[in-house]
């Protein structure tokens, strides 16, 4: 049960990775930070260049339960978490409500503006895991309940869905002032992937009726796969080479490789009012490196041992139990094959609308070096005001979130962001970004849903990000 | 440097303000998975043809081998349940029909017998537990072997009227099994 553990915990949280978790509303757009690049390649850049700091920028940990908290399992609150269990779990949760959880971490992360002026390029490596997983319903409700007594209830096989990966990223961006409206971006990017699993095409059911000739007639129709890439390779590290240099070699270029792109878009309709938008991760990386998939394919329909006289008993020394066992496994093989596959990338999209007044800041932009930018006297508005929306595509399908923000600029000092965001999660998701520049000291730091932290263990949402950065205008 | 000031207090704030109620993460130890499966188990089915045939009173004896029991998965987390049995005749004489649940030395650990009234007979239904308010469950847990006899009570010659006359023993297993 040591094995389960870990795995009924994820269950009793009901095991659904929220949609939204990859999404950086706070960060998207926040061009102080030249991390948002990363969610805008087409972003609005002013610095000269800027280097991340190696391991300590970029650093992102997000995470969700659609449907249940920590606390309405674990709150010491005298019921029995049985009944808990069972009420808010098996009765309270849709087979849409996920769990699921990213991080990333920047290990490389630089950029510098070019010798024409007004392009920007951007390069570096990040680090990045993700995971979502759906909740089982059928498959829990046979761990708790069971079949008996349900007969004609069919349990559905495709509740099963679930997916996720580690991988490195090495990314190189161009971003380009087009004209005085208009920025544009590209990212290209390398995948190389540490570990992948995925099981999210799964059909059938299991199903209990009123024997044709027995009592009981049990039916499997099952058409499920598991596909894994990377995940013999660590367990084999773990006896031979260990799994710190088996990381290090899969996340650089060791592992399967996959290839992607970002594009993004900055526009003015007015030097106020602007739109932006980017695609993230139109990728997908090919799995043909330490693959090993399964599959349960097949239908069978089983009354038990028949005896069907006298025919049964020519061969008298005929194990029908074993027959039994032996037609099942014929009629649904549980496979295992090391074909390659494709992954595609969880693609993300990101838009925003955004209205910038009040007070007008002096950038540190060299203004020289700017022949067509917007605001070309290197002018920035003390407050902000807007709207974004967010999608990724899951297994379940499009998933999507509703941004407004408001950001505060105090000098080129501090600038502030504060997002409300509506999801599937959460209806009253308040985050709070902040970038501190202190001469060429970029520290930023975000976290979202602040109202749970009144109750951490009962919050659906969390994330937090924070990075430490160099960056230069060129002049003091 | 005041407005740093400010939201460095407010920052601070937030952190001071954020809190969690109290959480019990031993009640995991608490959690109770007991599900109740079912499935068949065995069906036997001979013919009236069959026993009129036979010559001996004791038309039909044999062993089936039935490792389902004593499978680990379900031999090591089994806590109580019931075996259903119905049983039918519909053939002109009476019969005893005996089930018997042996273990992998060929020891009978249990025996449930049926006497069945020559047609028309009702539907014989008989549920026998197993656990705390029945037999032993170590019965269930060292069977390896299901041995299913039938008695001719009757002649070998005259048939039924009804159609396609036989006799039938329906089994099906109802258990409670310890997930966790």
């Amino acid at each position: 049960m040591t094995v389960l553990k870990p795995f009924l915990l994820l269950a009793s949280l009901c095991v659904c990775l929220q949609a939204t978790a990859q999404n950086k509303q706070l960060l998207y757009d926040f061009n102080e930070i030249p991390q948002s690049l990363l969610v805008n390649p087409g972003g609005k850049v002013d610095y000269l260049w800027y280097g991340g700091v190696p391991l300590l920028s970029g650093i992102s940990i997000q995470g969700g339960s659609s449907g249940l908290s920590v606390n309405d399992i674990f709150a010491d609150d005298g019921l029995d978490i049985n009944d808990k269990i069972r009420d808010r779990a098996i009765g309270g949760m849709r087979i849409r409500d996920e769990l699921s959880g990213t991080y990333q971490l920047d290990l490389l992360n630089g950029g510098f503006r070019g010798k024409n002026r007004n392009v920007f390029y951007s390069f570096g490596i990040y680090h990045e895991g993700d995971a979502i997983g759906y909740w089982f319903r059928d498959y829990a409700i046979l761990a708790v309940d069971g079949n008996a007594d349900r007969l004609n209830e069919r349990f559905d096989l495709s509740h099963l869905k679930t997916r996720g990966e580690m991988l490195n990223v090495f990314h190189f961006g161009v971003n380009k002032r087009m004209s005085k409206s208009l920025v544009l971006g590209g990212r290209a990017k390398i995948y190389s992937n540490i570990l992948d699993f995925n099981s999210t095409k799964n059909e059938g059911y299991f199903v209990t009726t009123e024997g044709q000739n027995n009592l009981l007639a049990s039916t499997l129709n099952a058409n499920m796969r598991l596909r894994t890439s990377g995940i013999d390779a660590l367990l084999n590290a773990s006896d031979n080479e260990g799994i710190g240099s088996t990381l290090l070699k899969r996340g650089f270029f060791g592992g399967s490789l996959g290839l992607g792109m970002d594009v993004g878009f900055t526009y003015h309709f007015s030097e106020q009012l602007l739109v932006t938008g980017s695609l993230l991760d139109l990728g997908f990386v090919y799995h043909n490196n330490d693959v090993t998939n399964y599959t349960l394919n097949g239908n069978a329909t089983v009354e038990g041992i028949e005896i069907i006289l006298p025919g049964a008993l020519l061969n008298p020394d005929t194990d029908f139990w074993q027959e039994l066992v032996d037609d099942v496994e014929t009629l649904i093989p549980f496979e295992e094959n090391k074909n390659n596959y494709v992954a595609f990338r969880p693609t993300k999209l990101y838009s925003s609308v955004r209205y910038d007044f009040g007070e007008q800041i002096r950038t540190k932009e060299d203004c020289e070096c700017d022949q067509i930018a917007s605001n070309s006297k290197g002018i920035k508005y003390a407050n902000s005001l807007g709207g974004q929306v967010y999608a990724i595509n899951r297994p379940r399908g499009p998933q999507s979130a509703l941004t407004a923000f408001y950001m505060r600029r105090l000098g080129n000092t501090l600038a502030m962001k504060t997002t409300y965001t509506v999801d599937k999660f959460s209806k009253t998701n308040i985050g709070l970004g902040v970038s501190l520049q202190l001469g060429k000291v970029n520290f930023y730091a975000m976290a979202d849903n602040l109202l749970a932290y009144r109750n951490l263990a009962d919050t659906h949402y969390n994330s937090f990000q924070f990075g430490f950065n160099i960056i230069s205008w060129g002049k003091n | 440097m005041k407005s740093i000031s400010g939201f460095i207090c407010l920052v601070i704030t937030v952190l001071l303000c954020s809190c969690m109620e109290r959480q019990d993460f031993n009640q995991y130890d608490d959690i109770s998975l007991r599900p109740i499966y079912e499935a068949s188990i065995l069906y036997v089915e001979a013919p009236e043809r069959l026993i009129n045939e036979v010559t001996t009173t004791n038309f039909f004896s044999q062993d089936f081998n039935f490792d389902a029991f004593s499978e680990p998965f379900f031999a090591e987390r089994v806590l109580d349940g019931i075996i259903i049995y119905e049983l039918e005749n519909t053939t002109s004489k009476a019969l005893d029909v005996i089930v018997e649940f042996l273990d992998e030395g060929g020891n009978i650990l249990d025996t449930e017998a049926f006497q069945l009234e020559p047609a028309p007979t009702a539907r014989l239904r008989r549920e026998i537990a197993y656990g705390e308010a029945g037999r032993n469950l170590d019965i269930i847990t060292n069977t390896s072997t299901i041995r299913v006899s039938a008695t001719n009570l009757g002649d070998t010659t005259s048939t039924s009227n009804l159609p396609d006359p036989m006799v039938t023993l329906k089994s099906s297993g109802k258990f409670r099994v310890r997930l966790k």
